[in-house]
C-alpha cells in the first residue's frame, strides 16, 4: 500500500520525483468509493434543496442586490437635494447683497429739551 | 460525519459527467437542464446523481478536509438549485456547477481562516488522512501540502490528481491560465523542494 508513496531522490530526476508525488497526492485525495457513501451524499444534497434552512446571510444575500440600488438612489435623491438647498442659499445670499434695501432704515432723532423755556415748563408740569 | 468510508485511489480521468447520459434512460444531461429550469425536482435530482462525486473532487482540491468538501458540494448545490434560471442551456452544465462549487469552497475556506486565525497556530489542518495510513511518507506529504498556499494546492490537485486543464482550473479558481500554469509549477518545485530528504526506505 506505502509504495504509491515511496520516494526516490536520489536514483531520479524532477519527473519521476513529480511522478512520486502525484501518486501520493492521489492517496491523500482519493474520493470515497462505495454506492451507499454517494448515495446518501446525494440524499444530503435533494434533502437541502427541498427543505433549505435560510440563515441570516442567505437571507442577506438575497437581499443584498435591491437594497444596495435603494441605497443608492437615496443617496442620489439625497446628493440632488443638497446640492439644490446649497445652491438656493448661495443665490438668496447673492442677491441680498447686490440688491438695494428696499425700505432704508429712518432714523428719528428726538430733539433734546435744552431751551430754558422748556426746562421750566417741565418743572411746572411735574411738581403737581 | 460519515462513517466506515474507504478511500482508494480513483482513475484519473474518470468520465466528464458533462458527456454522460443518466444510466437507463435516454436522456442527456441537456434534457434534465431545461426540464429543471421548468421546475422539476427529479431532473435536478438526476443532474446532483450525474454529478456529485466531479464536484466533490473539485471542492475537496481546494478545502482542508473531507468533511469540507462535503459541505462545499451541499453548499454548491444549493446555490445552482437557486440560480439555475439564469443558466443557458446551450452552456456545458457541468463547468458552470464546478465553478459554483468551487466558489462554494474558496468562501469555505476564507471563513476557515477567519475563524482559525483566533486559535493556537500548532493547530494546522491536515487533509483528510484514513487512521489506518499511519506512514512517514504520507504524514510528510500531507505536511508539505500545509507549506503550499492554498491557491497552489488546489491548482496541483486539480491538476495532478483530477486531470483538468489549467484553462478548467482557471476559469474554476477565477484566475488567469498562465496564473495556473505558474502556481503548478511553484507548487511542484515546492513539494520537490520539501520532500528532498525524504527516502524511499523511511
Amino acid at each position: 500500500m506505502s509504495d504509491h508513496l515511496k520516494l526516490h531522490p536520489t536514483d531520479g530526476g524532477d519527473e519521476r520525483r513529480d511522478d512520486e508525488i502525484v501518486r501520493g497526492l492521489r492517496r491523500l485525495y482519493a474520493a470515497p468509493t462505495g454506492d451507499d457513501y454517494w448515495r446518501g451524499l446525494e440524499a444530503r444534497i435533494l434533502s437541502r434543496l427541498t427543505t433549505p434552512t435560510i440563515a441570516w446571510w442567505d437571507e442577506l444575500d438575497r437581499w443584498m442586490r435591491p437594497a444596495l440600488a435603494a441605497a443608492a438612489v437615496v443617496l442620489l435623491a439625497a446628493g440632488v437635494a443638497v446640492v439644490r438647498a446649497h445652491q438656493v442659499q448661495h443665490d438668496v445670499a447673492y442677491e441680498s447683497i447686490l440688491a438695494p434695501t428696499p425700505h432704508p432704515v429712518e432714523t428719528a432723532v428726538r430733539p433734546v429739551l435744552q431751551e430754558p423755556r422748556e426746562a421750566t415748563f417741565r418743572y411746572l408740569m411735574t411738581s403737581r | 460525519m460519515t462513517a466506515a468510508v474507504s478511500f482508494p485511489p480513483q482513475p484519473r480521468n474518470p468520465v466528464r459527467p458533462d458527456e454522460a447520459k443518466e444510466p437507463g434512460t435516454g436522456s442527456s444531461e441537456r434534457d434534465y437542464v431545461i426540464a429543471a429550469q421548468k421546475g422539476s425536482d427529479s431532473a435536478f435530482a438526476a443532474l446532483v446523481r450525474m454529478h456529485h462525486r466531479r464536484a466533490y473532487a473539485v471542492a475537496r482540491a481546494i478545502v482542508l478536509s473531507h468533511e469540507d468538501a462535503e459541505d462545499a458540494v451541499q453548499e454548491g448545490f444549493l446555490h445552482a438549485y437557486r440560480a439555475l434560471e439564469r443558466f443557458r442551456s446551450d452552456q456545458p452544465f457541468g463547468a458552470w456547477l464546478n465553478r459554483i462549487v468551487a466558489n462554494a469552497a474558496l468562501d469555505l475556506v476564507r471563513r476557515r481562516k477567519v475563524r482559525d486565525a483566533d486559535e493556537l497556530p500548532e493547530t494546522v489542518a491536515l487533509p483528510f488522512r484514513d487512521p489506518g495510513e499511519a506512514d512517514e511518507l504520507r504524514r510528510r506529504l500531507a505536511e508539505a501540502l500545509t507549506h503550499l498556499s492554498d491557491r497552489q494546492r488546489s491548482v496541483i490537485v486539480l491538476h495532478d490528481v483530477e486531470g483538468y486543464t489549467h484553462g478548467e482550473i482557471g476559469q474554476m479558481l477565477g484566475i488567469p491560465e498562465g496564473t495556473a500554469r505558474s502556481d503548478l509549477h511553484h507548487a511542484r518545485a515546492a513539494l520537490r523542494r520539501l520532500l528532498k530528504n525524504v527516502r524511499s526506505d523511511s
